[in-house]
């Protein structure tokens, strides 16, 4: 018999700030030592439940509880916080925020710092903390020089003394280039065989289901639509239906009407049963294709350029043409040199060496100001962005700072609302809308410049699979209607297989590929270099005895049809 | 993100660096008492030689250091010049002296040995507290001055403020930074050359939106990320950076106090038991 550890029991919860019950009647007992992936949209109650358990709620977020939850055998209601935080260790999802101290070693120490113990006692226990995580050759590292993906690793290190059983990941994958993602789900996997419990809470099932999950739990507005194994989820339709993303590896299966569903393992794929299947490989032809590569004009040629800053080559000869229409992915690990470039082109800062030519000009020559009338930039939070109190006032900023006509002004941001769907919501304060909306208020404040090229850096962080597919359709209808040209700075390689024509793919400040998608994605060697994962497509094609080529080009000539 | 700044965030190995933070703010308070209560180029003269030999074992880097000598010794001068012009008397009052003047310029203005005297004490006191105020912030980390206030029994909420401060104030200059520059690409101008200073401030303003919700938004996480881990806990809390004294650091604290001591009854001795303006003054005639 299992001992439980985490038991909901007709367990409600509203936040004092809203009407409705953001948890609805919970009824859910884990086990010591399970790994639990908590799957559900945004909204869907899913933090909420984490913060239960952490006793965030209701320390910090006051509300009203219903029901009973015992963690560690301490209904949450009566514990305080820090008794709870003795058995249940939290890794949030901002790795840099949650980073407090000013060296890795103080942050992994800082929960021994609070509980007052001595620094003789507080030494071995970092130590120990630190090479469960790999990160102790950085112990006096400062969170400046470190990535992502180790400042996760010394948080995880910050929870993980001895008396701790229980961890829990928020969206642990959140800001994580694809290889940093799957180093955390391994080193989850090796923490939970010290028989810790694991709850991983993310939208991303198909990169965390590369190492096994014990039990999935699929919550839909404030309540478990699912609970059950990995396998008997994908049987089920579940997933479409609360708008989550299945696994490539199975849309492609089906695309190319291979049923699936009563078929063994198939939450691994490469144990998926497919025997039985004659001449697998005809199932994924492609079309012939058409070169529709009618002779575009370039638009933007970047010609031997390079940066450096404080005498360290951040971009070095770098060179590449854009052409009018195109969908173009920037992908790398952080400080390859991606973001500076976008930059560069924006005129944010300027090139040491070479040239940047927007229709045949030297952006050189153009202000920061000129060159935003051409080019547009996204920022990846949108909150960074917003200046104005109402949405309309927001669009209308940058025409007004441009010295259109109050006509002229009118007739674009009516124009980009529209477009946008705002319309609708134009004398909305930007503070009532969700983080979605303003991303998209965000883009239509720069569409209204009527912009040449559009860069978006990282759209799809922070949103869950129908918001994501949502702002992302919609921009694609911007680029097939409206011609827009654009470039995504991105680590989501779904994003750069679904939505982009090329990628170009940075590496140590050099550009080491610059090809069709398909491409690069099966290109074992640059995906190495570039910290990028191969999707299941790739494995996919590997165990059917396809070139990887034609299954994701497969893939991508007949996503659309899904 | 770059650390522009002359702030230490690693700890560096020299003997004064090895010296715990409580011992280095201690160390710091007495010497900046020890300069503010002396006008006295017998006093002075001593420590701004020693703080120099301690600053060369610090290792600094020079270029930045020469470069901020450079730049509150010119400020302090014009400072001076300021105290001149208004009054070329000055130095007159503090010295019990007949005035000797070397150098007239006009019936009011001209310099007198005495005012020389009394600017250049004012200037070597305001050197050396520069250099001792210098040497401590290249000797501490942000993390050693927490432990080392706390140490000196201040409320360690307080000192967690101090370190958070120096944790974050990179990141959201770096947002302030990120802001600007989207806003400069939506039209923004910003330009120094091409606009005035009240349009410039009035259009700083519109970072200042954006910057806070961002920063609430941190601020948040971070409030959580402190809760989780138990901060609050105790009224105590140790200090990972704080490292156990050495016989060194129980000689210079109590270096520290008998400093303070000296400074008080030197204050005491000199002002209030016999009080008087006047300050050391060799050439008296």
């Amino acid at each position: 018999m299992q001992k439980p550890v985490i038991v909901f029991d007709q367990f409600s919860f509203r936040y004092d700030s809203q009407q409705e019950n953001t948890l609805n009647n919970i009824n859910l007992t884990i086990y010591e030592g399970q790994k639990v992936l908590i799957l559900g949209q945004s909204g869907s109650g899913k933090s909420t439940l984490i913060h239960c358990i952490n006793g965030l709620i209701p320390f910090s977020y006051p509300g009203t509880i219903t029901g009973s939850c015992r963690v560690a055998g301490m209904e949450t209601t009566h514990a305080s916080i820090f008794s709870l935080s003795q058995e249940v260790g939290t890794v949030l999802q901002d790795s840099d925020a949650q980073f407090v101290a000013l060296s890795v070693e103080e942050d992994v120490a800082f929960a021994l710092e609070n509980q007052a113990i001595s620094r003789d006692l507080m030494i071995p226990k970092v130590k120990q903390a630190t090479d469960k995580v790999g990160m102790t050759d950085f112990l006096k590292q400062v969170p400046f020089n470190l990535s992502g993906g180790q400042k996760q690793k010394v948080s995880m290190a910050g929870v993980l003394h001895e008396n701790v059983n229980i961890l829990l990941f928020d969206e642990p994958l959140a800001s994580l280039d694809p290889l940093s993602g799957y180093q955390t789900i391994d080193l989850i996997d090796q923490i939970h065989r010290d028989n810790k419990t694991i709850l991983i809470v993310e939208h991303r099932l198909e990169e965390v289901m590369v190492k096994s999950i014990d039990r999935v739990i699929v919550m839909h507005n404030g309540g478990i639509t699912f609970d059950g194994s990995l396998e008997a989820l994908l049987r089920k339709n579940i997933l479409s239906q609360v708008g989550l993303r299945e696994p490539l590896y199975l849309q492609a299966l089906r695309l190319a009407r291979i049923d699936y569903y009563h078929r063994n393992n198939i939450h691994n794929v490469n144990e998926i049963n497919l025997e039985d299947i004659k001449d697998l490989a005809s199932h994924f032809k492609i079309k012939d294709k058409q070169t529709n590569d009618k002779e575009r004009d370039t638009l933007l040629e970047v010609n031997h350029v390079s940066f450096a800053y404080d005498k360290q080559n951040v971009i070095n000869d770098v060179c590449f043409d854009i052409k009018r229409g195109e969908r173009i992915a920037f992908i790398g690990k952080n400080g390859a040199g991606k973001s500076t470039m976008a930059k560069l082109i924006c005129g944010f800062v300027r090139p040491n060496q070479g040239e940047i030519r927007l229709n045949k000009m030297n952006i050189l020559a153009m202000s920061i100001r000129e060159i935003g009338e051409k080019i547009g930039f996204v920022m990846q939070n949108p909150n960074q962005m917003l200046v104005k109190h109402l949405i309309r006032d927001e669009i209308s900023f940058a025409l007004i700072q441009h010295r259109f006509t109050i006509d002229e002004i009118e007739a674009r941001v009516t124009e980009a609302l529209k477009i946008c769907d705002l319309y609708s919501m134009r004398n909305w304060p930007v503070s009532a809308v969700s983080y979605g909306q303003r991303k998209r208020i965000t883009v239509a404040a720069i569409l209204a410049l009527k912009p040449d090229i559009l860069i978006l850096d990282e759209p799809s962080s922070g949103q869950d699979y129908t918001h994501y597919s949502e702002i992302m359709d919609f921009l694609d209808a911007l680029n097939k209607e409206h011609g827009v040209t654009f470039i995504f700075i991105t680590h989501d390689m779904h994003l750069a297989i679904e939505y982009t024509d090329r990628a170009i793919v940075f590496s140590d400040s050099r550009i080491i590929a610059d090809d069709y998608i398909h491409q690069i994605m099966s290109n074992r060697d640059i995906i190495d270099k570039a910290n990028l994962k191969q999707t299941s497509l790739y494995d996919l094609a590997h165990k059917i005895g396809v070139s990887p080529q034609s299954v994701i080009q497969y893939f991508i000539e007949n996503r659309r049809s899904i | 993100m770059k650390n522009q700044f002359i702030i230490n965030l690693v700890p560096q190995d020299t003997f004064l660096h090895r010296l715990t933070g409580k011992t280095k703010v201690l160390l710091f308070i007495a010497f900046i008492f020890y300069t503010l209560i002396s006008f006295d180029l017998r006093l002075l003269l001593p420590l701004f030689m020693i703080s120099f030999f301690v600053l060369r074992s610090l290792k600094p880097n020079w270029k930045i250091v020469i470069g901020l000598f450079s730049f509150i010794f010119f400020m302090n001068f014009i400072n001076l010049l300021i105290y001149w012009l208004v009054d070329p008397n000055i130095g007159n009052y503090y010295t019990n002296s007949n005035v000797t003047i070397l150098f007239t310029f006009n019936s009011h203005y001209y310099i007198s040995l005495q005012t020389i005297w009394y600017l250049t004490i004012r200037h070597l006191k305001l050197m050396t507290s520069f250099m001792v105020s210098l040497v401590f912030i290249l000797s501490i980390t942000p993390s050693e001055l927490a432990a080392g206030l706390y140490g000196l029994k201040v409320p360690y909420k307080i000192c967690t403020v101090v370190s958070l401060a120096f944790r974050y104030i990179p990141d959201i200059s770096n947002d302030f930074e990120n802001i600007k520059i989207s806003l400069q690409a939506r039209g923004l101008e910003m330009d120094k050359r091409r606009l005035n200073i009240i349009k410039r401030l009035k259009d700083n303003l519109f970072i200042l939106l954006p910057l806070i919700v961002s920063s609430f938004d941190r601020i948040g996480t971070i409030a959580n990320a402190l809760d989780l881990r138990a901060y609050g806990l105790l009224k105590k809390r140790t200090y990972y950076c704080e490292h156990e004294p050495s016989k060194f650091d129980y000689i210079f604290r109590n270096v520290s106090y008998i400093v303070i001591l000296f400074s008080i009854t030197w204050i005491v001795s000199r002002f209030i038991w016999v009080p008087s303006t006047r300050m050391w003054y060799p050439f008296e005639s």
